[in-house]
């Protein structure tokens, strides 16, 4: 009767330590680092919430929603001629991989070392046009605002973005 | 001094009480495992599709190589079992077994370590190629983890299925009461506090920005390449205060949300505004799996009454459905502990006739084939008792494609019904799954 008493309790106090545990990470993990409270607060978490993925800042869209990047590139082939493509226009909506090439093209700009893998995958890609080069570009979007809409513009239209260069991927030549 | 005391006493007595009372009280886990449910489908679904890019986006040379995001960690507990493959059946067997374990954990079959294997699985997707994860990957995370120690599994699954079988097997009349305990609670309280964490933190991480306080974050986010919608713009530039209503309703829902969502009157309100604004993000932004996902989060508010509320009025509406049954042939009492464990709301009583004869069909019509008795005095025989049962049973819904192909369900299935009826005592000797008792 004693043992199941002190198991029930025991029992009890592992799981109010596990909620009381977890309920404070959930709260401590998005906090803003701002201060160094929260810094040593968050230490002892920390390897719970990177082993579980729990640490998230939980920002979609904030502070501000910022006017976002599209991905261009520039084939260049073996005569010197210029093919522009825009990979967004081959993605689909309503297929899960829009938001991972979305992803992985924001990446690229954030993060040009993947440059050299996304030049090696559009190399291959387009390797009936004999491929020596692929330039990959940023094209950020400029303010558009509702009177461009209403005279038929659009926001990715030319004078909208500034175009600028990632990085030259020298295609491998077999 | 005593006072003291009794007043010490008595403060961490009442601290005691309400802390259990938030936190354990008995619960059913009918809203974790609704979460189960449509967490597990999105993640079959997502990952299904994923796989034409298994190696393009989490190969070794993919992509995001290996070795650039390995030496990016700037944490050793970001670990990914994708880090440890060498070859490329590697990834492929446990991709499948990843579709497979999350197909068990919406179907509830083996949850209890299933759950863990789709957690394990996820994070190693998020962490082996980091730029490709976004926002819902993050959510799916939290969710998991929840769900990975929860009691999930215990109804509206195959394992609460296989338990019912098994207690119908010794007593067809058996009902095994719904499962509920203090933990269940527990799980059911931390996926609120999720969901309500991450709502307070998305409004004030807005409320920094100029673009939110302006009023315009709306026409913003539709006018840049991830969520651009024409028809939108279209809309909201000829009527731009629909831009500022949708600007700040967006935070008002998601400051409101974490405060009034406890409430019991608000409760109601406040998980349909947060219902429809996720529809919004998905039919206008395109947000399919981040909004399905997060409605799913939200499923932890539904409360117990109202799904019990809902079962009751369910089963209301259908009425009363009597199965008889041949209670001395083996093979048709255990296809009746089969077919009744998905029976969750108990809609269907049973009689056998041999113990306890049917005022509306006679023994001679019995030994013939099973019979379902409605309200109204319908007797329906063997296959059309069946038909009529599985479109009125939500558990035996997915029966449905089967019986009601046109003609040809009727066509194949009347003639195997009563094969199997003729044969019912041969198919009994042959002791098909378990014995009976």
């Amino acid at each position: 009767m004693t043992s199941k008493h002190w198991r029930e309790r025991l029992t009890y106090a592992a799981m109010s330590a596990f909620v009381a545990w977890h309920a404070l990470a959930t709260i401590i993990a998005p906090a803003p680092d701002a201060s160094g409270a929260i810094k040593t607060l968050r230490m002892p978490f920390q390897p719970y919430l990177s082993f579980f993925k729990l640490d998230n800042q939980w920002d979609f869209f904030a502070p501000n929603v910022g006017n976002g990047s599209q991905l261009r590139y520039i084939v260049e082939d073996s005569h010197g001629n210029h093919h522009p493509f825009v990979p967004d226009r081959e993605l689909s909506w309503y297929h899960p991989s829009f938001f991972w090439f979305r992803s992985w093209f924001n990446g690229i700009f954030d993060n040009p070392e993947y440059a050299d893998a996304a030049g090696r995958f559009f190399c291959h890609k387009h390797a009936a046009l004999h491929p020596l080069a692929v330039i990959l570009l940023e094209a950020e979007q400029k303010d558009f605002v509702p009177e461009d809409q209403l005279v038929g513009k659009k926001p990715l239209d030319p004078e909208f973005v500034a175009v600028t260069t990632v990085k030259k991927v020298e295609c491998a030549t077999s | 001094m005593r006072n003291i005391v009794t007043f010490a006493r008595e403060f961490f007595a009442n601290v005691g009480r309400a802390w259990s009372q938030f936190w354990f009280q008995s619960s059913p886990t009918s809203p974790l495992e609704i979460t189960r449910i449509g967490i597990g489908a999105a993640l079959l679904v997502n990952y299904g599709a994923a796989s034409a890019y298994l190696f393009d986006f989490w190969g070794e040379a993919g992509f995001v190589p290996r070795d650039l995001v390995w030496n990016d960690r700037t944490d050793s507990w970001v670990q990914s079992v994708f880090f440890y493959f060498s070859a490329p059946w590697q990834w492929i067997a446990f991709h499948v077994l990843f579709l497979v374990c999350c197909a068990a954990l919406m179907l509830g079959w083996r949850t209890s370590w299933v759950k863990w294997l789709v957690l394990v699985g996820h994070i190693s997707y998020a962490y082996r190629a980091p730029e490709v994860a976004y926002g819902v990957d993050k959510i799916l995370s939290c969710v998991l983890l929840i769900l990975c120690v929860g009691p999930v599994g215990r109804a509206i699954s195959l394992d609460r299925v296989r338990a019912v079988r098994a207690a119908k097997l010794r007593n067809l009349a058996a009902a095994p009461p719904p499962y509920a305990s203090h933990w269940a609670g527990a799980c059911v309280r931390l996926m609120q506090i999720q969901m309500a964490v991450l709502f307070f933190y998305s409004a004030v991480g807005k409320l920094r920005g100029d673009d939110w306080w302006n009023g315009d974050a709306i026409w913003i986010v539709f006018t840049t390449g991830d969520h651009y919608n024409r028809l939108m713009l279209d809309l909201l530039a000829s009527h731009y205060w629909l831009v500022n209503v949708a600007t700040y309703g967006t935070i008002l829902i998601e400051i409101a949300f974490p405060f009034l969502i406890w409430q019991r009157r608000t409760r109601p309100y406040f998980l349909a505004m947060a219902i429809a604004l996720h529809l919004q993000f998905a039919v206008l932004m395109g947000l399919f799996y981040f909004s399905f996902v997060m409605m799913m989060g939200h499923m932890s508010f539904v409360r117990q009454e109202w799904l019990a509320r809902l079962g009751e009025a369910w089963k209301r509406w259908i009425g009363d459905m009597e199965m008889i049954y041949d209670g001395r042939c083996g093979f048709c009492v255990r296809s009746m502990a089969w077919f009744l464990a998905f029976d969750g709301l108990r809609q269907i009583r049973i009689r056998d006739f041999r113990t306890a004869p049917s005022p509306l069909v006679s023994d001679a019509q019995l030994e013939m084939a099973l019979y379902l008795v409605l309200p109204d005095g319908r007797a329906l025989p063997g296959f059309e008792a069946y038909r009529y049962v599985v479109l009125r049973v939500p558990g035996l819904w997915w029966q449905v494609p089967f019986f009601y192909v046109p003609v040809l369900s009727r066509l194949v299935g009347h003639p195997i019904y009563n094969w199997v009826a003729a044969n019912r005592s041969r198919l009994s000797s042959l002791r098909i799954g378990l014995a009976t008792r």
